[in-house]
């Protein structure tokens, strides 16, 4: 059967992606500061709130106005490198599923290379530049071969979620942990845990809503 | 070595608008803030001159809410903690700051920064916003080696731009000649930084990085980044003689160039420790033959309570220094 997205379901995405960041809170501060300012979970996880919170308000949800939504949220709430990041991220896939709905498979891969491509000419980093690239990148290339989306999100929350855990091997390239040079070795990388989250809360949800179907 | 974590505050939702509401309750003579959490001067401008406006991670005052004011910035779009403002508000700074005569958006190199700054002139172009430049500056000698310059990062010696190209924009400079001013002063500063403790963030109340009893990191950048070693900690003497020469040699300074000195408290300093150092770097400065023009002391650009210092020096010239002396009227800085 087909694997479908609506609106809604992106609406009830972003608030799980919320609700799982609110949970994660102290453990992505922590990792934050090993590196940089300590924040990372407490910023990112208010903007999702935020982004839940508008996403939730929007009357008709298309994929496209909640994707958008997301980004301005990400932009305005968080701010600072992540934010401009994520948002362009979200804003990319926006801007891909424009005025589609029933969101298939095909979808969601155009969507996400068009993402990755704008976080990685936005930032510049390259996967092993210990960044959220590192867990995007896998991600999006596991759902790339995947024959369904069920399996598609299992595939890339697991590969992004091995990406996070690769990054302590890695030297920082971008970003303040940069300045740390060999010394930020050891710390996993907070946007790629962060990021393996999002897939995670993901290939959860979906799975939830298609009651294991596939 | 132990950092002070509590903080008086009310709660850290509110941070940085009780911060913002409390620093314009203070100064309504100097700014104005508006209902979308912009500072901006209480007397715009006259029509007609360059505005200037800049975003910046909050955490850091009195920058920059304390250089809005006559002389210096027209608008700056404070953001979260240590986290640049979003585009949508930059594009209400850069709406904010405009009289007629085009607005300079000055970029602290930082990723975050420079990315939101990015998208936003993005979005002005969509929107039909003639008149935008950006200038991205930085200043910090550790943060990328001579030849990668560009790589820099922004910290405390900017400050020498914002008080010289706001006295320069008041003159009425146009747009062109604001922004090739600022790389100019920007060419000529450089700056390196000491941290001897770390700081807590008021947000997490957790210590925002380690730094080891006894011990103290040249380098330090603006948020704790760690920059190119540690060291033992060492008399004020010693601690200039590590940090100045490297300063003097990547511009470099040469005898008969004529510099401004800024030392820049941190956070914790004492005031009596800066003028102990300030002794050793006048001692070095006239051993090498540069002449010293004037000096900046104080807490300018701080990292909450971070004990350590920034040492910058700008080369200047007659334009320069009259820059300089021209009357600035902000909140944390006046006529110099």
């Amino acid at each position: 059967m087909a694997e479908l997205w609506s609106g809604r379901d992106f609406v009830n995405w972003i608030s799980a992606v919320s609700a799982a960041l609110t949970a994660a809170k102290a453990e992505l501060n922590a990792l934050d500061s090993a590196l940089g300012d300590g924040d990372h979970g407490e910023a990112l996880s208010a903007a999702f709130a935020d982004a839940a919170q508008k996403a939730a308000a929007i009357t008709d949800p298309m994929p496209s106005t909640v994707l958008q939504a997301t980004a301005q949220s990400l932009f305005n709430r968080m701010g600072g490198a992540s934010g401009a990041l994520y948002g362009t991220l979200f804003l990319r896939m926006s801007a891909v599923l424009k005025t589609r709905d029933d969101i298939a498979l095909a979808d969601w891969r155009e969507a996400l290379t068009a993402g990755l491509a704008g976080v990685q000419s936005r930032g510049g980093a390259a996967p092993g530049d210990k960044t959220m690239v590192d867990a995007l990148a896998p991600a999006v290339a596991a759902l790339g071969s995947a024959p369904t989306l069920t399996e598609g999100f299992a595939a890339a929350a697991a590969v992004a979620q091995a990406g996070a855990e690769a990054t302590p091997g890695m030297v920082a390239k971008f970003g303040r942990a940069k300045f740390a040079g060999e010394r930020a070795v050891g710390h996993v990388d907070a946007g790629a845990r962060s990021v393996a989250i999002l897939f995670i809360v993901l290939a959860d949800f979906w799975k939830e809503q298609n009651h294991g179907e596939n | 070595m132990s950092v002070r974590k509590a903080k008086l505050i009310n709660q850290r939702e509110t941070i940085l608008e009780d911060m913002l509401a409390g620093f314009a309750s203070a100064y309504p003579e100097i700014v104005r803030l508006t209902a979308d959490g912009l500072i901006v001067r209480a007397q715009p401008k006259a029509a007609g001159k360059v505005g200037l406006v800049i975003g910046n991670g909050s955490g850091h005052e009195p920058a920059m809410i304390g250089f809005v004011g006559e002389g210096l910035f027209d608008v700056n779009i404070p953001g979260a903690l240590f986290a640049a403002p979003g585009p949508e508000r930059i594009i209400a700074g850069i709406k904010a700051a405009d009289h007629g005569a085009g607005v300079l958006l000055c970029v602290s190199h930082h990723a975050g920064d420079l990315m939101n700054a990015e998208i936003a002139l993005e979005l002005c172009e969509a929107e039909g916003l003639e008149n935008v430049e950006m200038v991205v500056l930085y200043d910090d000698i550790s943060s990328a080696p001579k030849g990668s310059e560009s790589e820099r990062r922004g910290t405390a010696g900017l400050f020498f731009t914002w008080k010289m190209l706001g006295a320069f924009a008041e003159t009425g400079a146009s747009l062109a000649e604001c922004k090739a001013l600022a790389e100019r002063i920007r060419d000529n500063t450089r700056t390196l930084a000491v941290a001897l403790t770390s700081c807590a963030s008021p947000i997490t109340g957790e210590v925002m990085f380690d730094m080891p009893e006894g011990e103290m990191e040249i380098g330090m950048g603006v948020h704790g980044e760690v920059g190119s070693g540690r060291h033992k900690i060492a008399s004020a003497d010693t601690t200039i003689d590590l940090m100045l020469p490297r300063i003097l040699e990547d511009m470099p300074f040469r005898a008969g160039d004529e510099v401004l000195v800024l030392m820049n408290n941190s956070g914790s300093m004492t005031l009596m420790e800066l003028y102990i150092l300030h002794g050793r770097v006048g001692a070095i400065l006239k051993e090498a033959g540069i002449k010293h023009y004037k000096s900046w002391i104080g807490p300018y650009a701080t990292t909450q309570e971070m004990a350590g210092f920034a040492l910058s020096l700008c080369r200047v010239d007659d334009q320069l220094k009259q820059l300089w002396d021209a009357p600035a009227n902000g909140a944390f800085l006046k006529g110099v």
